[in-house]
């Protein structure tokens, strides 16, 4: 019942489902139950980059130049996806390692949470360029209602299912008292919270993110923050992938063979799942109220970002098998895909400018031309 | 500053409105942007490539005498416009060329944004996709058609 670091039993890892079976043993990657998770590492670690690579030189000075209320929208955005990414760098370790059963998927959960820390040194990176006193923005984190209220339905999920899974490895199924109060453990109950918790994370990676990459890339449309929009850049092609992973976490499940009792609870959890979407929607769109609340930016209001939530939040609905819920079926920021796309055109490196190859590259080359339009 | 204040001041002066200037002395010079050389397809959203990739190029070290390049009918639901596909890289670059538009992200197989329904041929994987396919759905972003297909888009 507790968890074992080594699992000395004999067993044949094939049989294991994903999660709640023997903790694992020996990390081998030579056969796999499931590929696509080792897949998924290999894919991960060849994404590897580091935000120093990145030159934000340019960003200092757009920074300064931006006006208030822009300000405001790119430092909220921020701050945003800096407590996302704070909350993913530890939660899939903490919550989904002890229960684990599978080699590939103990290493890609790793692996993904790894990923995510890079993405929070990334911010770190970025604010403390911008502005001379970081302290300022992440201690407004904790205490902005915003992004509180947020933070606290995604983090809802991770805590009930480390709850639970504490309990059920010290104590097993069953009534227990603890501190006065009648606690039930039962297995079945574990697994709908692992269930609640994949779903919420997909809606994390699928939606959530987007509404501050819709802005980044906005203010790089216009020639602005472009360093931050390289970065984000590379964050949302690591994004893809790990919502690729949950994506493929849920479908297993939905699929029955993994775990009987995983398939029977997909289909139980349905509504619940619609409804975690529907809430996300709805947060995001708040949080779009709360961004324009100075005024706009060019290129981008509360309307087309709202819209935007509602085509990406039915596109993932969709990928999971899901019914959509909104009337929104055109994109309403079509530029944003050209953004979004992983730079992998099969070209000479050394004949285009790829992001791949030139991690950090910024344009910064002038040319008379830069100058044609201009009149005196 | 000596300098100047040596010079008479009503001798260093003159002004813009000036007749003595034209306009044009003022004009930075500047080399007229190159027109391009392809007019766009209808295009209201960027792709990558640049260029379109249902044209045939012009390589003669690609081309292997006696193999033609196979060409296939493709149908999309609710597009009247006959569609084929020949030159391009993957589907989703061939559909793209001809004006019909898909969501995509990753245009490698593992974001799965592109995701379509196949009804009818078959098609082959470049590169085996990562993202999550149904039975019945492909992923055009690293496919190409083995047969004609018949596609119906998503949403």
């Amino acid at each position: 019942m507790a968890y074992q670091t080594f699992n000395r039993k004999t067993f044949d890892t094939f049989s294991q489902p994903m999660f709640f079976g023997e903790n694992v043993n020996v990390s081998r990657y030579d056969t796999q139950k499931y590929k696509i998770f080792e897949q998924l590492i290999e894919k991960q670690l060849s994404f590897f980059w580091r935000p120093e690579e990145v030159d934000l030189s340019t960003d200092r000075k757009d920074f300064a130049n931006l006006p208030e209320h822009e300000k405001h929208i790119f430092l909220s955005n921020l701050k945003y996806q800096t407590l996302l990414d704070s909350i993913q760098g530890r939660s899939p370790n903490v919550a989904l390692l002890p229960i684990v059963s599978l080699p590939e998927l103990e290493t890609w959960i790793e692996t993904w949470s790894f990923s995510e820390t890079i993405h929070s040194r990334s911010y770190t990176h970025i604010i403390r360029n911008v502005i001379s006193d970081p302290s300022a923005v992440f201690d407004d984190i904790v205490t902005n209602d915003y992004i509180a209220k947020r933070a606290q339905s995604v983090t809802k999920y991770y805590d009930d299912l480390i709850e639970g899974v504490t309990y059920y490895q010290n104590l097993g199924e069953g009534s227990h008292e603890i501190n006065g109060q009648t606690i039930n453990i039962s297995l079945r109950d574990l697994k709908r919270k692992l269930y609640l918790t994949v779903a919420s994370v997909n809606v994390l990676e699928a939606i959530r993110f987007y509404v501050s990459f819709a802005c980044s890339f906005a203010f790089a449309e216009r020639a602005k923050m472009e360093g931050n929009a390289k970065i984000i850049k590379l964050i949302a092609r690591d994004e893809a992938l790990h919502l690729t992973g949950t994506q493929h976490m849920m479908q297993i499940w939905a699929m029955g063979k993994d775990d009987p009792e995983m398939g029977e609870i997909t289909k139980e959890c349905r509504e619940q799942v619609i409804d975690i979407f529907r809430e996300a929607a709805e947060q995001e769109k708040e949080w779009a109220d709360y961004l324009f609340k100075d005024g706009s930016m060019i290129g981008l209001n509360k309307d087309i970002l709202c819209q935007y939530v509602e085509y990406i939040c039915n596109q993932r609905l969709t990928a999971i098998g899901l019914d959509t819920i909104f009337p929104t079926k055109q994109n309403p920021l079509p530029w944003i895909n050209a953004w979004l796309v992983s730079d992998n055109v099969q070209v000479a490196p050394q004949e285009a400018e790829i992001s791949s190859y030139l991690v950090g590259a910024i344009d910064s080359e002038l040319s008379l031309e830069d100058f044609s339009d201009i009149e005196l | 500053m000596l300098a100047m204040r040596d010079k008479k001041d009503d001798l260093d002066e003159f002004h813009l409105e000036d007749d003595a200037f034209d306009h044009q002395d003022f004009q930075l010079e500047s080399p007229e942007a190159p027109a391009s050389a392809e007019p766009a397809i209808n295009q209201p959203e960027l792709f990558l490539p640049l260029h379109n990739p249902e044209a045939p190029e012009d390589d003669s070290q690609l081309e292997i005498q006696g193999f033609e390049k196979p060409v296939y009918a493709l149908h999309v639901e609710g597009v009247q416009q006959a569609m084929q596909f020949h030159y391009a890289n993957s589907l989703l670059e061939s559909l793209e060329a001809q004006g019909v538009q898909l969501p995509y992200q990753c245009r490698e197989g593992y974001c799965g944004g592109c995701r379509t329904d196949l009804i009818e041929g078959e098609v082959a994987y470049l590169q085996e996709p990562m993202a999550w396919i149904n039975d019945g759905e492909i992923l055009p972003c690293c496919c190409v058609p083995k047969t004609p297909l018949k596609l119906k888009l998503k949403g």
